[in-house]
């Protein structure tokens, strides 16, 4: 029998955007991009996520030239192995329709 | 575009300062992106999809998602309720209603919180509240589609606009004790158990839901058939026995509940305001889904059909409406069904269900000396 995870589809994409490389920080237009979400879904999951310390948020140290600096994201420990155990817990027909539904070739309207 | 752009990111930034402290980097953070997307419709997309965000967290903030819901809903029923010719006395009680149950739900949530304090911080109390708030909201909006038609004439003929008025008034007051009791009872400073009011509320969203099954239009049902008038009267008989039974059970149960919690006077309360939470939701329940039944009935010609093959003994005990053609019939049912019949129950149903409450929390305090002796 297929086990429910407690997040939703959309979450489960950010976490595995995540999770690409768990040590490294991204910003929230790059996982917009690997997930297709648009900006009105994805920053309540990170607003969530980092409610619950499953992320960590921070901004960028340096001024970059041309550019604002960044609000950057990683996964907390408890953060990962959350996402490791829900990404491993949804059968592959839920990975398949996730990985579907919010694929960056799906990137119709990442924005908004 | 490119102006349509800069006006939402000064908007954004502008919102930012009504955002509580710790939440703004989340905006700014929309902001900041923005510059890495494509100008254009996806930079504005992308924008929209951050003032999404920044309302809710303002919302959020200054906790006005109640506040607002409600307003959307009260101006949605007043829109409803004011359609209709000026002279027509259904029409004035009707404006007269939604205007007197916003003013009066919205009037008693700022005087009880000052008093009781906000709503209590569990997740059942606020949907107790919620769905108590929602359900008069929502029996104003079918009790104005009834009366639109049957207090206009020719279908007022049961007492007149001076009738329709006096139980206009009467309908207003009891409203306002039902949202007194809801916001009492649901504040921080209530003076019952969370435990009691999921219990109660429980009880009567099942007691209510069957009501309306066993009379959906407020009336015993007539079946022509042998076995389904036979069926039908046992279930009526259980239907009676689930209404004396779940309210003392409710009483029981919260008793129960409070043992460990509160001294024994206090725990005799519990189980009179389980039953009170009952009879309020189970009144509510049936009294706003028979009324939309009734009010749907002219639209929909199975409903009618199946009404005057059910209903049809009920008639002639009316006399003058006898000869009502069918359409008219079931507003004319639902007039005299409302104002003589759920209002009494709305009434009468949470005295009732509160004595019950109290003989279960006795029988409670019986079984508890017996095992002690």
């Amino acid at each position: 029998m297929t086990r429910h995870s407690e997040f939703s589809k959309q979450t489960l994409a950010v976490l595995a955007a995540l999770c690409t490389q768990p040590s490294a920080w991204q910003h929230g237009y790059a996982i917009a991009r690997d997930t297709g979400l648009k900006s009105g879904t994805l920053y309540p999951i990170l607003v969530r996520l980092a409610d619950r310390g499953l992320m960590e948020a921070c901004w960028e140290d340096e001024q970059p030239t041309g550019r604002p600096r960044r609000h950057l994201y990683r996964l907390t420990p408890d953060g990962l192995a959350s996402a490791t155990a829900a990404l491993a817990d949804v059968t592959p027909t839920v990975r398949a329709q996730t990985r579907a539904a919010f694929s960056p070739r799906r990137r119709l309207g990442t924005e908004g | 575009m490119e102006a349509l752009t800069q006006g939402m990111m000064a908007a954004l930034r502008r919102m930012t300062a009504l955002m509580a402290a710790d939440r703004r980097d989340w905006t700014e953070a929309v902001l900041a992106e923005a510059a890495e997307v494509p100008a254009g419709w996806r930079r504005l997309s992308w924008l929209t999809g951050g003032m999404r965000l920044t309302v809710r967290e303002v919302a959020r903030a200054h906790r006005l998602w109640y506040p607002a819901a409600f307003a959307a809903v009260a101006a949605g029923i007043a829109w409803s309720a004011w359609s209709g010719p000026p002279g027509d006395s259904a029409i004035a009680i009707n404006r007269t209603d939604v205007l007197a149950i916003a003013a009066i739900l919205a009037g008693l949530a700022w005087a009880f919180r000052q008093t009781r304090g906000p709503v209590a911080a569990t997740r059942w109390t606020r949907l107790a509240r919620t769905g108590g708030y929602a359900a008069v909201l929502a029996l104003v909006l079918v009790k104005s589609a009834v009366e639109r038609v049957a207090d206009a004439p020719p279908n007022n003929t049961l007492g007149g606009p001076a009738v329709a008025w006096t139980g206009e008034v009467v309908f207003l007051v009891v409203m306002a004790g039902y949202a007194a009791v809801i916001l009492i009872y649901t504040a921080q400073r209530s003076p019952v158990l969370p435990a009691t009011l999921t219990i109660g509320a429980s009880a009567g969203l099942v007691l209510g839901v069957a009501a309306y099954l066993l009379g959906p239009l407020g009336f015993p049902l007539r079946f022509t058939g042998l076995w389904p008038a036979r069926l039908y009267d046992v279930a009526l008989g259980f239907g009676v026995l689930l209404a004396l039974c779940v309210p003392v059970a409710a009483g029981l149960a919260a008793a129960r509940r409070a043992d460990d919690a509160l001294p024994a006077g206090s725990r005799f309360r519990q189980g009179a305001m389980a039953g009170l939470w009952s009879g309020i939701a189970a009144a509510l329940v049936v009294a706003v889904l028979s009324t939309a039944t009734i009010a749907i009935l002219p639209y929909d010609s199975g409903l009618q059909h199946w009404a005057t093959g059910h209903i049809g003994q009920w008639i002639p005990a009316v006399g003058e409406v006898s000869t009502v053609v069918q359409p008219r019939l079931g507003y004319v049912a639902g007039n005299s069904a409302f104002a003589a019949g759920y209002l009494a129950v709305l009434l009468i149903g949470p005295l009732a269900c509160c004595a019950f409450g109290a003989g279960g929390a006795s029988l409670r305090h019986a079984f508890a000396g017996q095992r002690s002796q």
